[in-house]
């Protein structure tokens, strides 16, 4: 298992290498000076000059990478200061210091992803696994139509829908927004119930559809046939053999699913007005400001890969065979 | 300044400065039945008054009580992204000014009535300052008890700092005025100071004296007598010299005014609290009756524009700030009566205007032909409709001094959507059918519906039009080159101050085109010119205001360098708990200075 993990998270990092050296490059393939949306309306050549030199701009492409890359393990020094390790640098727009500003939205994009899995994950293993116990029955076909339906939804129409109706029109709901747990549990929960809901709703379907047919599937195993006929109660057997047996491809669209949970939480925060890591990322690439872009992709993409490490893990926890292969 | 300096120096508010409002038609009652309350000029005559001088009985505090305000609790400010710099020297733009005029202080500031009348008064000087030659030198005395956040007493080397730092390399999106008055134009004042003064060195005495503790002296080579107006451009608000931390600056500013940053989160939120070391009886402007302002930034205008009109838990307590009633939320907010009680109207200052590029289109006629047939209502329907403009009939605004209602040389008020039988004989006429024109405009929705119109009206004249759409976070970089290529193109502009002088000359001065100035045309008459210098020089407010109001006759009727499309206006809504709710003259939006929490 200790090798399995170290080969993945050395996957892990090597692919985050990539991406930053990527994404890095690719910024200087946009055809204007960041340094001058820094430089304003009364710009001139020795105030571009300074901007360069304060931006680091004034050297090559490499060697700026290279600083960079050295930044985010040892810390760099800036006109507006020093920045400790893990340094992204300082933002070109706001000449904050992007790890800082990473950290004080990711609480939120943590937040809406996490709770909205949760959510998710409950509602949609449930109403699965309900659908394939009453296989056939009027309950399963209702979860499997609402399912159908509620997965054509996307959050930029179903948002809107369920803000008008109950926050402008009816008021039954507070408008989302973020409130820190440490500040208030209840405020935390309410400003962020409505994002929870409307991205369950969507997600759900897939969970709904994809645990029914694989316990469906399960159910017709011959171990789990063996299993009722020594005579274990359906339950057991339900929960101990089929269960755990139709987890497998649910946790492979899960892991798909975290990525766009994160990367869809620029979605989600334009649509509910939320500041989080997703609509930091569209402010970074709007300022062409490439420290908060490069931290922003690199820290997702980070978080991303964590998941993933995670959910291979989980694999070869339920699936011995994956360990070895 | 130009619109796109006025909301935001990023792309995603050019998108906003290029189409907020939309619905209803001009005038009248609009084609959805919609009922128009839009402000019209008669309501606004007041605006384009010429602004008065005040002494100093008119700028000692405390400021008037406002009726039935009172004091507590944190009203909500709802902004679409950040403000753009907290920097005073840095900022130029509304988002900007609205803010400083919470937190900072310059040497003048507008006092403003109930109508919009402007009185120009002293902020932290006794008055609003005092000539003896015309202009060509300006005293300013500093009032007693003026201090910092930190207690810091104000004195005149914190003035004399203040306008020394906009000499630095890292200033470089503040106004420019001042500076090129007292040191040479463009970038030639940079010369005098090149490293503002941070080396120890300062402008000679000849410049800008500071004789005593208290006083200020500017000394021109030519007259200025707008000196007053400008230095209440909130970039010129004070830096107090011990706290300056130059880059800095502009995440953490020092405050002098009412409120003072508590807390700042960049692309988040900002929380104002008060300034305990602000001293009414100083200000006769600026109240300080709410404890604070939590500022929410993410918060775009159809967003601010639901949540306030449902007027639920903290939104009653909101105000916009430089958000405006969003297009499709004009009519369930105009059909509201309650709602509308809480809502504000003013002409914003800004002209949209077609740009001709001199270098290429030099045939009048074809310029006067395309004047003539641009469907201005049609183009500003696009654009807010009744409640978000109007036809612009020349290049001066409806809020600057001079502002001629009925001048109207190519007939706009009668044919609001062109003449398109007069422009098609004029191009006849010139020869020009078949011409090719190369239109640009941005990439934003509203310029993108705009230019199917204004395309299609070109084409229907004889026109060959080549459109080109040009990325709108770099649009005024591309069109303000000299070599930009183009034939067309449009563009908005304000007065930075109620002066036509600071609308003609940087827009139709031909001796400052270069790359990145505001001559879009690239007008370049010796004649329009040597009256811009010998205007500029006039003393008498009147008589200069006659000046530019012939000036801008014979430009618009002799060269015709831009068709004037269409006047801004802006509309916004406030929470039912907020008091003290007025238009702004001086800012085109809400007046921050007198909001109050009614419980």
């Amino acid at each position: 298992m200790l090798q399995f993990l170290i080969r993945r998270a050395f996957g892990a990092v090597l692919t985050l290498f990539l991406i930053s050296a990527v994404t890095f490059f690719m910024f200087f393939a946009i055809p204007q000076d960041p340094a001058l949306l820094a430089c304003g309306k009364n710009c001139t050549p020795d105030a571009l000059a300074v901007i360069h030199q304060n931006l680091g701009l004034d050297k090559p492409v490499p060697v700026q990478f290279w600083d960079f890359m050295v930044g985010v393990f040892a810390g760099r020094d800036f006109a507006v200061g020093h920045c400790d390790a893990p340094c992204f640098g300082v933002s070109f727009a706001t000449q904050q210091n992007v790890w800082d500003t990473i950290l004080d939205r990711f609480p939120l994009t943590l937040s809406l992803s996490i709770g909205g899995l949760i959510v998710f994950l409950i509602v949609g293993l449930g109403a699965g696994m309900i659908a394939a116990a009453k296989k056939g029955t009027a309950t399963d076909k209702v979860f499997s139509s609402a399912s159908l339906v509620l997965s054509s939804l996307q959050i930029y129409f179903l948002g809107p829908v369920v803000l008008g109706l109950f926050v402008y029109s009816t008021g039954w709901l507070d408008k989302p927004k973020w409130v820190p747990i440490s500040e208030s549990v209840s405020g935390w929960f309410m400003g962020l119930l409505i994002p929870w809901l409307v991205i369950s709703v969507i997600f759900t379907a897939n969970y709904t559809r994809m645990s029914r047919s694989t316990m469906i599937e399960q159910l017709q195993e011959e171990h789990v046939r063996a299993a009722r006929a020594k005579g274990m109660s359906r339950s057991y057997v339900f929960f101990r053999y089929a269960w755990r047996g139709s987890l497998i491809p649910i946790v492979t669209i899960l892991g798909m699913d975290l990525g766009a949970l994160f990367g869809g939480a620029i979605v989600t925060e334009f649509t509910f007005g939320l500041p989080g890591i997703g609509r930091l990322a569209v402010q970074s690439v709007q300022d062409k400001d490439l420290p908060l872009t490069m931290g922003v992709m690199v820290f997702s993409a980070a978080f991303i890969l964590l998941f993933n490490v995670i959910v291979d893990a989980t694999y070869a926890l339920i699936d011995p065979r994956v360990r070895l292969s | 300044m130009s619109i796109f300096g006025t909301r935001k120096t990023r792309a995603v508010v050019v998108a906003l400065a290029a189409g907020s409002l939309a619905l209803t038609a001009c005038g009248g009652n609009s084609d959805s039945g919609t009922k128009d309350k839009s402000k019209t000029q008669e309501d606004a005559a007041q605006q384009s008054q010429a602004v008065i001088f005040g002494d100093a009985a008119a700028s000692t505090g405390p400021a008037p009580e406002v009726p039935g305000a009172r004091s507590g609790g944190t009203a909500t400010v709802y902004q679409d992204s950040d403000f753009s710099h907290l920097d005073p020297g840095q900022t130029y733009v509304s988002d900007g000014k609205l803010l400083d005029r919470l937190i900072q202080r310059g040497l003048t500031q507008y006092a403003e009535d109930d109508k919009g009348r402007l009185t120009l008064v002293g902020d932290l000087a006794t008055d609003s300052g005092k000539t003896t030659d015309g202009g060509k030198s300006w005293t300013f005395t500093l009032k007693d008890g003026l201090k910092d956040q930190n207690g810091n007493a104000i004195t005149s080397a914190d003035v004399r700092h203040s306008i020394e730092r906009l000499y630095a390399p890292f200033i470089t999106d503040g106004p420019t005025y001042v500076q090129a008055w007292l040191s040479g134009a463009g970038t030639t004042y940079r010369k005098a100071l090149p490293d503002g003064p941070y080396k120890g060195k300062h402008l000679p005495d000849s410049v800008l004296a500071t004789p005593d503790a208290k006083t200020v002296v500017f000394k021109f080579k030519d007259a200025h007598p707008d000196l007053p107006q400008a230095l209440a451009m909130p970039g010129y608000s004070l830096v107090p010299a011990k706290t300056d931390t130059k880059e800095k600056y502009d995440t953490a500013p020092v405050a002098t005014g009412p409120y003072k940053i508590a807390e700042f989160k960049p692309g988040k939120s900002m929380t104002l609290v008060k300034n305990e070391n602000w001293d009414p009886k100083t200000d006769s402007v600026r109240h300080q009756y709410v404890d604070g302002f939590n500022i929410q930034y993410n918060h775009d205008d159809d967003d601010q524009t639901k949540t306030i009109l449902a007027d639920r838990g903290e939104a009653k307590n909101a105000v916009m700030f430089t958000g405006q009633v969003s297009t499709n939320q004009v009519r369930n907010v105009v059909n509201d009566p309650e709602a509308m009680k809480r809502t504000i109207q003013g002409y914003a200052p800004y002209v949209w205007q077609l740009n001709f590029n001199l270098d290429r289109m030099k045939d009048k006629k074809v310029r006067d032909a395309i004047t003539y047939a641009l469907p201005s209502a049609q183009i500003y329907k696009l654009d807010g409709g009744a409640y978000g403009g109007e036809t612009a009939t020349g290049l001066i605004s409806p809020t600057t001094p001079g502002y001629e209602k009925d001048y109207d040389p190519f007939g706009k008020l009668k044919k609001p959507n062109g003449d398109v039988e007069k422009a098609k004989a004029l191009i006849k006429e010139a020869g020009a059918e078949g011409q090719k024109v190369v239109y640009a405009y941005g990439n934003t929705p509203v310029r993108q519906q705009q230019a199917v119109v204004i395309a299609d009206r070109l084409k229907a004249i004889g026109l060959d039009v080549v459109k080109k759409e040009i990325d709108s976070a770099t649009w005024y970089e591309q069109v303000g080159k000299v070599q930009n290529g183009l034939d067309l193109y449009m563009t908005g502009w304000g007065q930075d101050w109620p002066s036509a002088s600071t609308v003609i000359p940087p827009l139709y001065d031909g001796t400052q085109i270069q790359d990145g100035s505001s001559v879009y045309s690239h007008i370049n008459d010796p004649k329009v010119n040597s009256e811009i210098q010998r205007i500029l020089k006039i003393s008498d407010p009147a008589e200069a205001q006659k000046a530019w109001t012939a000036l801008h006759h014979d430009i618009v009727e002799r060269i015709n360098p831009a068709a004037p499309i269409y006047f801004t206006k802006v509309f916004q809504i406030f929470g039912s708990n907020v008091g003290g709710i007025r238009y702004s003259t001086d800012s085109s939006y809400v007046d921050v200075t007198r909001i109050f929490l009614k419980k």
